[in-house]
């Protein structure tokens, strides 16, 4: 999982933010929202569970369909920030300029094969609706908790593609080695 | 185009995919689903993509990925390492070679509240790596001790790989965080004896810290309460059947949140940053294990995994000899990629190798930790290497990996006692 772009050394400037940088810290920030859910609710739940003998109705299947929210969320933002995991034998043994072309190109294939996600996951949203799926206990229909999870992966591919953009057309916006140095 | 001739193809794009650094899980989904598109059909390929992935990221099973690395996020952010330090280094720090010691002591406890190898590598280098320095320890021995000490989060429970191997294996994921205790003690005991062999052997290479007395003792011990809580609450929770590993990483992540806001080591910065930490892991994670099972429907439909398991079986090597060269390809494909990366590639490959030659699929899972670990300290890639050189830049890689040395033997002469001793994994899971 090394990432050069998470490497901002001390020397250089931050990079220059913008509305899409904080649009982006916002969508992380969703994911991160979400993971404090997920275990809030195995929390609350377990504790419950043997302190109450209680069961907080639906509380397996919300877990569940939490956590393919914030997957699919925290994909957009790893996908993003190039936090993935990767092999870097080759790319840490390139120059500068090659390691640029190989980002542009994993990042090309990368928004190839998450579209291709999205698309398909929209199918399975609009099935699961008509299948009238529905949560154990409470009898909620699933679809709309699918859907949120279907955003999350559409704002990847938007985030993907203003990663390629940005690498492509400004690279210093992306930060660590892209960054340009400050004038001294 | 043959089918085995699809699957050689595939294997080739996939590694040149890999090398070109697009990330390992997006790599197997397309090779996967493209492959499978050519031999089934374009339609069912297209339909197994949304299925799949939406099923994986909605099992409730996968939960103990976020969950356990919202643990460690917590652990690492509120300073428990370095009161494990502390205390590991009022007992021992002032024999020769002590504050390595120290360190192999303080990731151990570390690695039993955190479950990542890297992060108890990188948590190390900024508590361990000053002191031994401020005491004159040689860098090479300073990394190397953090490098090899780091490689115990992965098999002291909780353990992000073995939760992942055990995940794509279908085993009880508690049965292997408890068979990875005995295994992980006896690699932090190894260690430590490998730094007092380095002591003797070399008798002015190794310095020693002042001595401390009994109050500092103590005061050192009663720090680590909450590490020794958080510790026997998860893994006394799993053992004892009362929390399902998810549930143990959901209860372990908002016990470290409330020790820590507790102690007030926690405050809404850092529990935003710990947040933000699991949450870019665990996607990172499970886009692996997507690409994984994806990938699985283009082994199933090209047969490799009976073909591999049907080629091994017929080299005439007897079991034993079919496992050594199991973990020397580890070994080598340790110099390419990272541990956790290389277990989704390979494990459902080899996995009905194991499994026909009737060894055990929970020894094998620690063993095969263990192998890939190495990967982590052996050159040339050496994720924990890489790890200590960012945290600490003035050290070279060829430094760091000559302090690492003696601990790759140690490691693989501990592979040689786990191999013919299976008793040491698998003890504590029979009696669950």
């Amino acid at each position: 999982m090394a990432d050069p772009e998470a490497e901002t050394a001390p020397h250089l400037a931050p990079p220059p933010r913008n509305a899409m940088d904080r649009f982006i810290d916002g969508i992380e920030l969703i994911a991160a929202f979400f993971v404090g859910i997920v275990a809030a609710d195995i929390f609350i739940s377990v504790l419950l569970r043997y302190f109450f003998s209680v069961q907080i109705p639906d509380s397996y299947d919300f877990g569940r369909l939490l956590l393919g929210i914030l997957v699919f969320w925290g994909i957009a933002a790893t996908s993003y920030r190039g936090t993935h995991i990767t092999v870097d034998l080759v790319y840490a043994n390139v120059g500068v300029r090659t390691q640029r072309l190989i980002d542009v190109f994993a990042t090309l294939v990368l928004l190839f094969v998450v579209t291709v996600q999205t698309y398909t996951l929209f199918d399975k949203v609009v099935t699961t609706r008509a299948a009238n799926v529905l949560t154990f206990d409470l009898r909620l229909p699933v679809w709309p908790f699918f859907l949120v999870s279907w955003l999350g992966d559409v704002s990847a591919v938007v985030l993907i593609a203003v990663r390629t953009y940005r690498l492509i057309f400004h690279p210093e916006l992306l930060g660590g080695r892209y960054q340009i140095k400050p004038v001294e | 185009m043959s089918t085995d001739a699809v699957a050689i193809l595939g294997f080739l794009v996939l590694f040149a995919l890999m090398l070109l650094r697009v990330p390992v899980g997006m790599a197997m989904g397309l090779v996967g689903v493209s492959g499978f598109a050519y031999l089934v059909g374009g339609e069912p390929a297209l339909k197994i993509v949304g299925h799949t992935t939406m099923r994986t990221v909605t099992d409730y099973t996968f939960g103990v990925i976020p969950m356990f690395l919202l643990m460690g996020a917590f652990v690492s952010n509120s300073g428990m390492s370095r009161e494990l330090f502390r205390a590991a280094n009022a007992f021992v720090g002032h024999f020769k070679g002590g504050l390595g010691i120290a360190t192999i002591a303080a990731c151990a406890g570390f690695a039993a509240i955190s479950g990542s190898s890297v992060a108890t590598a990188a948590t190390f280098a900024t508590v361990a790596y000053p002191e031994m320095r401020r005491y004159h320890y040689p860098q090479s021995f300073a990394t190397g001790v953090i490098a090899a000490g780091g490689t115990l989060g992965a098999m002291l429970p909780p353990s992000t790989v073995l939760a992942v191997y055990g995940i794509i294996t279908e085993q009880d994921i508690g049965k292997l965080f408890i068979a990875g205790i005995i295994p992980g003690l006896l690699a932090a005991t190894m260690d430590m004896i490998t730094i007092v062999i380095i002591g003797r052997a070399r008798p002015k290479f190794l310095p020693a810290a002042p001595r401390h007395g009994w109050s500092e003792r103590v005061a050192g011990l009663r720090d680590i309460w909450a590490t020794l809580l958080l510790f026997f609450f998860v893994i006394g929770g799993l053992y004892g059947g009362l929390f399902t590993p998810t549930e143990a990483g959901g209860m372990g992540a908002a016990g470290a949140l409330l020790i820590g806001v507790a102690r007030r080591k926690l405050t809404r910065p850092e529990i935003r940053r710990s947040l933000l930490q699991a949450v870019r892991t665990a996607a990172a994670v499970l886009t692996v294990l997507i690409g994984a099972l994806l990938f699985d429907y283009f082994l199933t439909v090209t047969q490799t995994p009976q073909q591999v398991t049907a080629f091994l079986t017929g080299l005439g090597l007897g079991r034993y000899g079919v496992l050594a060269l199991i973990m020397l390809m580890y070994l080598v494909l340790g110099c390419l990629m990272d541990a956790l990366a290389m277990i989704i590639l390979t494990i459902p490959i080899i996995f009905p190798v194991i499994t026909q030659l009737g060894f055990d699929p929970i020894w094998f899972g620690v063993i095969i930790v263990m192998t890939v670990e190495l990967g982590l300290i052996h050159p040339p890639v050496g994720m924990n290497v890489f790890v200590i050189k960012s945290v600490v830049p003035d050290v070279s890689f060829s430094t760091i990996f000559s302090g690492v040395l003696p601990f790759i033997v140690t490691d693989l002469v501990r592979l040689v006692i786990l191999i013919s001793f299976p008793i040491l994994a698998l003890y504590l899971p029979s009696h669950m």
